[in-house]
């Protein structure tokens, strides 16, 4: 029997169970390399970058007592790429052509019909492209010689996702943060790591708060608008002219729009973050309880952060956007509770092999 | 011998190891007393963590090896080589494979992109015009059919082109300044570009334009680059794809912009029409472009084609001093186009 098969995630001197010990002096050689071959293979390498990219990241990544491992080869992600684009490219194809030719002939309620259908099906693959991405994910993230996965091929979520939304739509939006968390739940459920299933029990109560506020927004910024509109006019009109106070009022509405989408983007960056938190803090696994750190004020700084590091380097910073994403979701998830290595066991969920073929026809980032 | 770690890949518990080669192979014994072999052919190295360095094998999923950097010569030949930007790269290294890949790109995308130029030709056009049927169809019965202006339209075309006679060209009551030519000889020209033209010689040099575009095949060649090879690239490609894509259609898009430029001149040459009223025309347009900034009604035009000033000195510059020409179109017949949007059919 070996001692060490009882570990403990608690909290420890460093702090959390997960640490990102990245640099990213380490990071830059790997970011630039990945560049360059993607430029000279016209983008074919991009499936290369991101598994040499992920590499890293999940070696950076410890828990507990070792680093995560990714296996996943940019090979496969090409291959889970030119399955997706055999099966959806056509039909995209086709039914694009055939809505373009029914509009210019006049045909709108047939096209309509169509177009409706189209979309109503690029949302029901939106949803499959997500379960799928997450279980190929965590279907290549080895730890202590373990992985993750699932059974289930996502199918029957991307109706759940879609229905859900439907009925989120329906109540004008009032339903969505309960879509937000049962499909959270409906996604992580559905996956194990090693012998043992991720439990995901999130409800939505104590969310609505915050997601109220969303609505107060544009009342606020129509009211912000008319009184900065209102102050505007004013200030123009002390030049005399009314091409003045027309010019003050133009300025201040243009100035209270730019408020007013700071202000919706903030509200529901706050949303997120609490949905965020309350989400993670509800899912386990392995008997090990997760828990997320992040609030409004801390994804705030990472994307503003993000922003201002793409700006200041002209753009060279693009290549540091999923290292600082990763970095931030490792630095802010917690984990409390004892791993029984004896027990955690190979899984015996299938490897899939489509990769995020899906989920990269829908641009998806790295979580 | 050597001592390091083992995952096995069916537990998470982590073993202690000593590793010693044994013939062309490497014996694997755990704290246990447990023994294994492992064939070089089967290991593949993972990753450096710090002074470990990290093998698999490529049979069981999970299987990891530890062991130090320090491994003495014998077991050390027997590990495989680290990789580091996968496998045909790091065989011949970087430098190589950037240069390999530049080049074989390059080629690509210049085969590629200049393939549509002498492949157009050889679409026949009645493959074309259904193409473009049933592309483009009859934008919903929007077609100007006012008394009197189809027949000024056709005898305009047929003064700048031979063949004009096979075209298909029409007024679509859509309000915007602009002219196109699609797929199988079809070109529109929508309601305000009519409506803001000051005499019929100011059509003439745009109509000869989109004639050229048709004539020189610039539609076909277009579609087969978009759809054909721009398409793949920019699908295999991603978004490297897409933004070269852009880059090099937009550069063709240039040079056919010209070229039909400089057709259209010479076809108001031949026909006897002044390119002045045309240069005018451009130089209205880009009073607006100034006034502007691009923004603002009628500007659709600048959008998909060069801008004014450009275009306006080449027609300018084309008119030759103390020249008589003739007008493109009678009084009536101008009225008539004039007025094809807002007229009752004859």
């Amino acid at each position: 029997m070996n001692d060490m098969s009882e570990i403990s995630g608690a909290r420890d001197a460093s702090g959390s169970a997960f640490t990102f010990t990245g640099q990213w002096r380490e990071f830059l050689p790997i970011a630039l390399t990945n560049l360059a071959l993607t430029i000279v293979t016209l983008g074919i390498y991009r499936f290369w970058a991101k598994a040499r990219e992920r590499r890293y990241l999940w070696s950076r990544t410890r828990f507990i007592d070792d680093t995560l491992e990714w296996t996943g080869t940019g090979k496969e992600m090409f291959f889970g790429f030119l399955i997706v684009m055999a099966v959806v490219v056509p039909a995209l194809l086709v039914l694009n052509f055939g809505l373009e030719a029914l509009i210019l002939r006049g045909e709108f309620l047939a096209a309509g019909v169509i177009g409706f259908a189209l979309y109503a099906g690029l949302f029901y693959l939106y949803h499959v492209a997500r379960f799928r991405a997450l279980r190929y994910q965590l279907s290549r993230t080895f730890w202590h010689g373990i992985r993750g996965g699932s059974d289930n091929p996502g199918w029957a979520y991307g109706l759940s996702g879609v229905w859900r939304f439907a009925v989120g739509f329906v109540t004008l939006g009032l339903l969505i943060p309960w879509a937000m968390t049962r499909l959270w739940n409906e996604r992580w459920g559905s996956m194990s790591f090693g012998p043992h299933p991720f439990h995901a029990e999130a409800s939505s109560e104590g969310l609505m708060g915050r997601w109220l506020l969303i609505y107060l927004a544009p009342v606020l910024g129509v009211i912000l608008m008319g009184a900065l509109g209102f102050a505007g006019a004013a200030a123009g009109s002390v030049s005399g002219s009314e091409d003045g106070m027309a010019m003050g009022a133009v300025a201040a509405i243009f100035f209270g729009a730019i408020l007013f989408y700071v202000l919706l983007l903030i509200l529901s960056l706050s949303f997120y973050a609490l949905f965020y938190r309350h989400v993670v803090d509800a899912t386990s696994v392995a008997g090990v309880d997760l828990r997320f750190t992040a609030r409004t004020k801390d994804w705030l700084k990472l994307i503003l952060g993000n922003i201002a590091l793409v700006v200041v380097t002209l753009g060279v910073g693009l290549l540091f956007i999923s290292y600082r994403n990763w970095s931030f979701l490792v630095c802010h998830m917690e984990a409390a509770g004892v791993v029984d290595l004896d027990v955690l066991t190979q899984t015996t969920t299938r490897a899939p092999t489509d990769a995020e073929g899906l989920a990269d026809a829908f641009d998806f980032g790295a979580i | 011998m050597v001592e390091g770690w083992l995952y096995d890949g069916r537990s998470a518990v982590r073993r202690s190891v000593t590793v010693a080669a044994a013939g062309s192979s490497l014996r694997v014994e755990n704290d246990g007393g447990d023994s294994f072999e492992v064939f070089p052919a089967d290991l593949v190295h993972i990753e450096s963590r710090g002074d470990i360095e990290v093998y698999g094998r490529s049979d069981i999923p999970g299987w990891r090896l530890g062991l130090p950097n320090t491994a003495g010569q014998e077991v050390a030949a027997r590990l495989p080589a680290r990789q580091v930007y996968g496998g045909f790269i790091d065989r011949i290294g970087l430098p190589k494979a950037l240069a390999a890949g530049a080049l074989v790109s390059a080629l690509i995308l210049f085969v590629g992109y200049s393939s549509p130029a002498w492949l157009a030709p050889l679409v026949p056009m009645h493959v074309e015009k259904k193409i473009g049927n049933a592309l483009v169809g009859d934008f919903g019965g929007e077609y100007c059919v006012g008394a009197g202006g189809q027949e000024a339209l056709n005898k305009l075309a047929a003064r700048l082109s031979p063949r004009a006679g096979e075209l298909n060209i029409r007024v679509v009551n859509i309000k915007m300044v602009n002219a196109a030519a699609l797929p199988g000889g079809n070109i529109v020209i929508f309601r305000e570009l009519i409506s803001e033209a000051d005499g019929p010689d100011e059509v003439a040099g745009v109509l000869g334009h989109e004639i050229a575009h048709v004539e020189e095949r610039h539609v076909t060649e277009g579609m087969i680059r978009h759809l054909g090879f721009g398409m793949i690239v920019a699908l295999f490609g991603g978004s490297t794809g897409a933004n070269a894509d852009m880059l090099l259609a937009a550069g063709y898009s240039r040079g056919a912009e010209r070229e039909a430029d400089e057709r259209a001149i010479e076809a108001l040459k031949r026909a006897n029409i002044s390119p002045a009223a045309t240069a005018k025309f451009f130089e209205r347009l880009g009073e607006h472009e100034e006034k502007l900034g691009r923004i603002g009604d009628g500007l659709e035009y600048l959008s998909t084609h060069p801008m004014s000033q450009s275009r306006e000195k080449l027609f300018k510059d084309a008119e030759v001093k103390g020249a008589t020409y003739q007008p493109s179109l009678s009084r009536d017949e101008w009225e008539a186009l004039f007025s094809i949007c807002h007229n009752k059919p004859a």
